[in-house]
């Protein structure tokens, strides 16, 4: 099998969590753990960097679904960055877009939250 | 060959006798050697012969009753204490005999032994008495003898044996011709010597208790003394029964004071064996103790796989091999520790001395057995000496349950005394951590292997269900080709797809895939399917279907669980569908030759319950003319994947549908099926298939307008 890790990382005052290799229903609990440490650390500014991310199931996009509200209720929020058109495509299918912000390059969302606040 | 089976069988017969026929003997020698004293009751008024013949009888009564007695012996010599009691009281009632009885005896009848009728019924009972006793005597010896003795030392009890019998006879031999008496005193001299050499074989004393050697030690020198004094009352001649034993059977009195000699030599060796086997006595206990405890551990880890138990078990033993006051196991990481299998203290107190332990000392620093001084530690933690729990406890003994060099636990043995663990209770709590280690590392394993079978349980239910919930059949229609096919994946994918016959000759069709896997995907899908069910019959607009299904999902949806699905209604009359589509992959419109992409914009059910849900969701309306093929499929199929992990993806689906597009649809579907399978190359599919193909036939429409 292909592995799986996440790292996150800081970028002006944004938490980066850069993703790689195949998400899916047994590799995003790593996913879940990370998000619930951003939480309890009170990190509420997420930027998701796709760019070495090779595949996401079903469970990989419910990982962003149980955590954006908690986000968005503390001012923060999680957006999307550096996405292949394949995985954009499989956002896009689901309905994402209308939901969450996707931008083509990471330094780009940074700046995004940084202007609103 | 056949004859010395026979006479094998028969030798066997001969002497193993069964315990009645044992009795049956002694019980048939004793009359006969009773009715033949009553009848001649003067040994000295007949000639050798009938002393001869008399003797016999005796010896033949002596031995069938000890025949029968030494079963009895053979059966309670595990515990050698009782049969020695019981023996210490049949000696006790020797010595009243002689001391007490001879001159009661001696008053009635004076020292004259003629005296008569009465004289010769007393003189026969007491040599029964006396034949009874003494053959208990030589079992219960004989039985000692052989008492963990690793070589067969029979040699050496038989020869002595020998002697005493020859010895007997001697002494009947010189009571007739006193000439005869210094040759008796060579044979009860060689007799003693055996008796001496003899009794140095007392190895069982060493497989005694502690508490069972003291009280060995005080029986042994009761004994002794017991039978020193009966060797000078039986050999004093001027006591009535001394005397009547002697004038009923020289032998008989002769035995007497060979077997009071043995017991008194006998228990005298005892009694300083086992004087210096005690300061030994307790490490022995302890070695004892030590073996069989590890003995039964073995045998409860090859039976038992539940830890608690074992855990137990292990604990237990510490405390009584170690001479603990209490012990306990903690297992888990540090500082999360759990207790577990804790004796003989209140498990809060425990739990306060782990604590000290583990902030004074750090746990992780012992990585073997370990002892530990509580007041040291009290000492040297002053910040938190206030904390420091008001217990008795003084003395530790903490040990680390090591597999494969990986700490998962402590054993801990607590004394209330300051007496340090000495090496060897450190190296038996060493061994017993070792023993629970391997407990924790079994159970983990067999909860992992139970926890295997039940999610392999699970995923057959989940499966279950699923089938139970997918359509049997597709709907037949005249101008309608319908075809479905459904591969589950080996852990279940939440697949779904239905067809509803509605009012009005329209068919309503879904398909859906639920998020995650298994048991819940496999809820949901079957929550999907009632509320489409209910839903599709109730409201016509499939784009409305949706909206209301999405209000009826958001109660048991998981914030991460989302339904993906399209759902169309197809007018069989005028050939026209509708369609919406929440979140799903679009709807393939196969029309000469050419593939359009049906996407209706929408998003998954379950993502937002909001307006933003309702407002992004659209519905089309798609007229189907001749052949038009409509293709409904989830993403196990485009996602399908092959060993160097490339997606099977839409462009050789897109040129497998065109290439059958103009054949029956049930071949579009196998088609599609076969070329997943060449590509995954025996790959296990990850996900679910669904596929499901329309095809419209104008020509049987009677409304039809070509």
């Amino acid at each position: 099998m292909v592995d799986f890790n996440v790292e996150t990382r800081e970028n002006s005052h944004v938490n980066v969590v850069n993703l790689h290799g195949y998400l899916d229903a047994h590799t995003a609990p790593e996913l879940e753990d990370v998000f619930t440490k951003l939480i309890d650390d009170r990190k509420f500014k997420v930027v998701v960097n796709f760019e070495n991310l090779a595949y996401i199931s079903s469970a990989g996009l419910g990982v962003f679904m149980a955590y954006v509200e908690t986000m968005r209720e503390n001012n923060g929020d999680i957006k999307f960055s550096n996405m292949s058109p394949k995985i954009y495509n499989i956002f896009d299918l689901l309905g994402f877009p209308l939901l969450y912000e996707f931008y083509k390059d990471e330094k780009e969302a940074v700046q995004k939250f940084n202007e609103k606040s | 060959m056949h004859n010395i089976l026979m006479k094998n069988i028969l030798v066997k017969k001969l002497f193993h006798w069964s315990s009645t026929r044992k009795l049956q003997n002694a019980m048939t020698f004793s009359v006969i050697l009773f009715l033949f004293r009553l009848v001649f009751p003067d040994n000295l008024s007949y000639s050798p012969f009938f002393v001869a013949l008399s003797e016999a009888l005796v010896i033949l009564t002596f031995y069938s009753i000890t025949l029968y007695i030494i079963d009895f012996i053979e059966e309670k010599k595990h515990s050698p204490l009782s049969v020695i009691l019981n023996a210490g009281i049949l000696n006790a009632l020797i010595f009243f005999v002689l001391s007490v009885i001879s001159p009661v005896f001696n008053e009635l009848f004076g020292s004259n032994s003629n005296g008569g009728f009465i004289y010769s019924i007393a003189a026969i009972f007491l040599a029964f008495l006396f034949i009874v006793a003494l053959s208990y005597n030589f079992s219960v010896f004989r039985s000692l003898f052989f008492l963990k003795q690793k070589r067969n030392p029979s040699f050496y009890f038989n020869t002595m044996t020998g002697f005493f019998l020859a010895c007997s006879l001697a002494s009947t031999v010189s009571f007739l011709h006193v000439e005869f008496g210094d040759f008796k005193t060579a044979l009860l001299v060689v007799s003693i010597l055996l008796i001496t050499i003899n009794s140095i074989r007392t190895s069982w004393i060493a497989f005694l208790t502690k508490k069972e050697k003291k009280y060995l030690l005080i029986i042994s020198v009761v004994l002794s003394i017991l039978f020193g004094v009966n060797i000078g009352l039986s050999n004093s001649g001027n006591l009535f029964v001394t005397q009547a034993l002697t004038e009923f059977s020289p032998a008989l009195h002769e035995f007497l004071v060979l077997m009071m000699s043995y017991g008194c030599i006998y228990f005298s060796v005892v009694f300083f064996t086992t004087l210096f086997h005690m300061p030994t006595a307790e490490a022995f206990d302890r070695k004892a103790q030590e073996v069989s405890s590890l003995m039964d551990l073995s045998r409860l880890m090859t039976q038992v796989f539940d830890f608690k138990e074992l855990a137990e078990t292990v604990t237990d033993i510490t405390m009584k091999v170690c001479n603990s006051d209490s012990a306990w196991l903690i297992s888990g990481e540090d500082g999360d520790f759990n207790l577990s299998a804790v004796k003989n203290i209140g498990y809060l107190e425990a739990d306060k001395i782990t604590d000290t332990l583990t902030k004074s000392y750090g746990l992780r620093k012992i990585t073997g057995v370990k002892t530990i001084s509580l007041e040291q530690l009290k000492a040297g933690n002053s910040t938190s000496a206030g904390e420091m729990p008001g217990t008795d406890f003084r003395m530790l003994a903490v040990s680390p349950l090591k597999v494969h060099d990986e700490i998962n636990g402590y054993l801990i043995a607590a004394r209330k005394s300051e007496d340090a663990f000495d090496d060897d209770d450190q190296k038996s709590i060493a061994a017993f951590a070792d023993y629970a280690a391997v407990a924790i590392e079994n159970a983990k394993l067999l909860a992992e292997s139970l926890e295997k079978e039940r999610m392999e349980k699970e995923l057959d239910v989940a499966r279950e269900i699923q089938y139970k919930i997918l359509p049997d059949k597709t709907p037949q229609i005249e101008n309608l080709q319908v075809s479905a096919l459904f591969v589950p994946a080996f852990e279940v994918g939440g697949d779904y797809y239905d067809f509803f016959r509605l009012e009005g000759d329209r068919l309503g069709f879904v398909i859906a895939d639920v998020s995650g896997k298994g048991i819940p995907a496999a809820f949901i899908m079957a929550e999907v399917k009632g509320i489409f069910e209910s839903l599709a019959r109730l409201i016509q607009s499939p784009r409305e279907v949706l909206i209301k299904a999405n209000e009826a999902l958001r109660s048991s949806l998981d914030r991460k669980n989302f339904v993906t699905v399209i759902y169309g209604v197809l007018d069989l009359k005028s050939g026209t569908a509708f369609i919406s589509r929440a979140g799903h992959s679009p709807v393939l419109l196969v029309r000469d030759q050419t593939i359009a992409e049906l996407k209706p914009c929408g998003m998954g059910l379950g993502l937002d319950f909001s307006s933003n849900f309702s407002n992004s969701l659209e519905e089309i309306q798609i007229k189907l003319k001749e052949n038009d093929i409509l293709l409904l499929y989830t993403d196990g199929i485009p996602e399908s994947k092959n060993a160097e992990l490339e997606d099977f993806g839409y462009e050789r689906f897109n040129k497998v549908i065109l290439e059958n597009a103009e054949g029956p649809i049930d071949i579009i579907s196998k088609r599609i099926m076969k070329e997943v399978a060449i590509f995954s190359q025996g790959k296990p599919q990850h996900d679910d298939i669904t596929l499901v193909i329309f095809k419209w036939k104008n020509k049987f429409n009677k409304s039809g307008e070509v």
